[in-house]
């Protein structure tokens, strides 16, 4: 796209923020993958993009779209931040259509100039190309959840198609997800305890869908279902997820999600636990 | 006192055995599972009683199928835990423990063999013609003579203008394979019961076999595999213009616990109290709205224990009942569904294979089983589906 680069290229030192991409789906589609609320933070820095949706001061969800993943990717300051509606975001990376055209791919530029303008995005396709202009918000604080690895109890990946039926399927009567991971049996369960009974889900550590089984002491924890079902949208694109829990029973679950070009990209949502503990009472 | 069961299925019999669930659970959000030497039945009622279902898993469906029926439970435990263990591919386990209540399963009184009519088809053929009517078709009408099979849009449905689309679907007697019509008949019937049946039926590669009389009578769809027999009852609307045409004849009656219900209640000679619902046939009927009485309370309710008639038969009781219907004057005969007579679901059901009316429901303790057999009737203008408990 000559014509557009060449239009914006003098006034591309005025932004704070430009970043452009051959296939916007590239970004749509890890986007849509933690669009489970409105708002969405945005932190740019020279290594790229970490979208943040929050709920209920209880969950989070990050998108890390690094720098490589753009054809283009500037940042003039050492870091960017601000507040969009993300589901107007996802509509206007997705104006010509949200279902691939064989042959055809619609190419982003995105730019914003700084603390109260707007997110300006420029989408071409077969020459048409669309502006779009979108309101950014003051930026919120986000949580720090203090996930660090160090404090890591057990470990599981798993291939994400053993975990995508079980998601798909979870009792929503149930209020509580309960994961238990263990060195011993049952080694990886899921729980639910719904209206119409309970039910169990077995992952032996030598499942084929087992990458890899770290466990080192035995820990069930409960995980608002609420909270946690949104995260199937990551788990439908992803190929692998890594499952951890630490010392507190926080819950981090990593989805490595593969791009149309082959691209890694990761989602992470950090869960914490019901306050509730399973057995406390008797 | 329960039954134990452990059954076993592998990956193709789950199969088979989901299309049933599937195919029972569009007539209510409730499964009898009754396991007896003769296999594992899974029975539904809907709630009005104008649809019943009933599959019976013989013994070799299943890898495994193991079931006692005597493991003592405390009377008091009504919820009890079902569990369902799935192994599946790459080593996953599920298990489900479902809850579930103690109570007596219900079967129809309904001879399918003594129908005039009687069709056997493939159920593709079927499922083929059914995909044509719209999703909100609520009613078909069957309509056959001894050359044609016509499966239409209901004609109540067709009269209401916001019904945009009327379909009509013929299907020459060759394609049948077996085709027995006694006399011209247009029956009108719930749809989606027959989606599921033909779904399921699908899925066991078995004909279809659909038996029926005349509308208000009701219609029976039966599968009649080496290991699964499945009989759905469904209610067919009674027609206005042949109202002499007697309505009624499917009847429902609950299996009891013998032990404490006789127990409890021997002090109240319910046999006399039984018989006495049924005499009441003749006397003015009564409204009942259709969700109001259980069959354990319509018992207590109809009867004082002055008739004494205790060695009566079920049989009678429906005959009486199909001839008394006449009686009922034409203006309420509009836009009905017919009723359902139920049986008790009894273990000990060979003595009584002979008897005319015992091909679906068998009543096996005739003692308890006259206690169940009475009636109601449900009149009025909104009523679609009235029953008959």
């Amino acid at each position: 796209m000559p014509l557009l680069t060449q239009q914006i290229q003098d006034e591309d030192d005025q932004y704070s923020l430009v970043a452009s991409l051959d296939n916007v789906r590239n970004l749509s589609t890890i986007l849509k993958a933690i669009h489970f609320r409105e708002h969405a933070t945005c932190f740019a820095t020279k290594n790229g993009i970490k979208v943040t949706v929050e709920n209920a001061k209880c969950v989070q969800a990050n998108a890390f779209i690094q720098a490589g993943i753009f054809q283009e990717f500037k940042v003039q300051e050492e870091s960017v931040t601000f507040r969009i509606n993300l589901t107007v975001l996802l509509d206007c990376l997705s104006i010509f259509g949200s279902s691939p055209m064989p042959g055809t791919l619609t190419a982003l530029r995105m730019c914003y100039q700084g603390y109260g303008y707007p997110l300006m995005l420029f989408l071409e396709e077969g020459g048409v190309v669309t502006v779009c202009k979108i309101n950014t918000q003051e930026p919120e604080e986000t949580l720090d959840f203090d996930f660090c690895s160090t404090n890591v109890i057990n470990k599981i990946i798993l291939q994400s198609e053993g975990l995508r039926e079980a998601f798909s399927e979870l009792d929503m009567t149930s209020e509580v997800l309960q994961i238990t991971m263990s060195p011993d049996k049952p080694y990886f369960r899921l729980s639910t305890f719904g209206n119409a009974g309970s039910s169990h889900l077995d992952y032996p550590k030598d499942s084929d869908l087992m990458e890899a089984f770290h466990c080192n002491q035995t820990q069930v924890n409960r995980y608002k279902i609420s909270l946690l079902k949104p995260s199937t949208k990551a788990l439908v694109l992803s190929c692998k997820v890594s499952i951890r829990t630490d010392n507190r029973g926080f819950l981090s679950l990593q989805y490595m999600i593969r791009n149309e070009d082959g691209q890694i990209c990761f989602v992470e949502y950090y869960c914490c636990p019901d306050e509730e503990v399973p057995e406390s009472e008797s | 006192v329960v039954a134990m069961l452990k059954c076993v299925m592998s990956g193709s019999q789950v199969k088979v055995f989901g299309k049933a669930v599937q195919a029972l659970s569009r007539i209510s959000d409730e499964l009898w599972l009754d396991p007896s030497k003769k296999g594992l039945a899974l029975r539904c009622v809907n709630s009005s009683r104008s649809a019943y279902g009933c599959v019976l898993f013989s013994p070799v469906f299943f890898q495994h199928y193991q079931w006692s029926a005597l493991v003592k439970m405390s009377e008091n435990e009504l919820d009890t835990t079902l569990n369902l263990k799935c192994k599946l591919g790459m080593k996953i386990k599920r298990t489900h423990n479902i809850c579930f209540q103690e109570s007596q399963p219900l079967q129809v009184i309904f001879d399918k063999n003594v129908c005039t009519n009687t069709l056997m088809i493939q159920p593709r053929l079927l499922a083929d013609a059914i995909v044509l009517f719209t999703s909100s078709q609520e009613e078909v009408t069957l309509a056959v003579t001894p050359l044609n099979f016509c499966l239409k849009s209901s004609n109540e449905e067709s009269m209401d203008l916001s019904n945009a689309v009327y379909s009509e679907m013929f299907v020459g007697s060759d394609e049948f394979d077996f085709f027995q019509i006694g006399m011209d008949t247009e029956i009108t019937f719930c749809f989606k019961e027959l989606k599921g049946i033909l779904t399921f039926s699908e899925a066991t590669h078995a004909p279809i076999s659909i038996y029926f009389d005349f509308p208000g009578k009701p219609l029976a769809l039966s599968i009649d595999d080496m290991l699964v027999e499945a009989n759905f009852i469904l209610a067919t609307l009674a027609d206005e213009s042949s109202r002499a045409s007697s309505p009624q004849s499917l009847c429902l009656s609950q299996k009891r616990k013998r032990s404490d219900l006789i127990k409890k209640k021997a002090g109240k000679n319910i046999t006399g109290q039984a018989l006495e619902c049924i005499s009441r046939k003749a006397a003015p009927r009564r409204l009942y709205p259709k969700e109001t009485l259980t069959n354990i309370s319509a018992l207590e309710n109809c009867g004082s224990p002055a008739m004494k008639r205790a060695n009566g038969d079920v049989s009678e009781v429906s005959e009486n009942s199909v001839s008394n219907t006449e009686e009922v004057p034409g203006s309420l005969c509009l836009r009905k569904f017919s009723c359902m007579f139920f049986g008790a679901v009894s273990s000990d059901q060979q003595e009584h294979f002979n008897h005319p009316f015992d091909s679906l429901a068998r009543a096996s303790d005739s003692e308890e089983d006259m206690n169940n057999v009475c009636r109601k009737k449900f009149n009025g203008s909104d009523a679609k589906y009235f029953c008959i408990i």
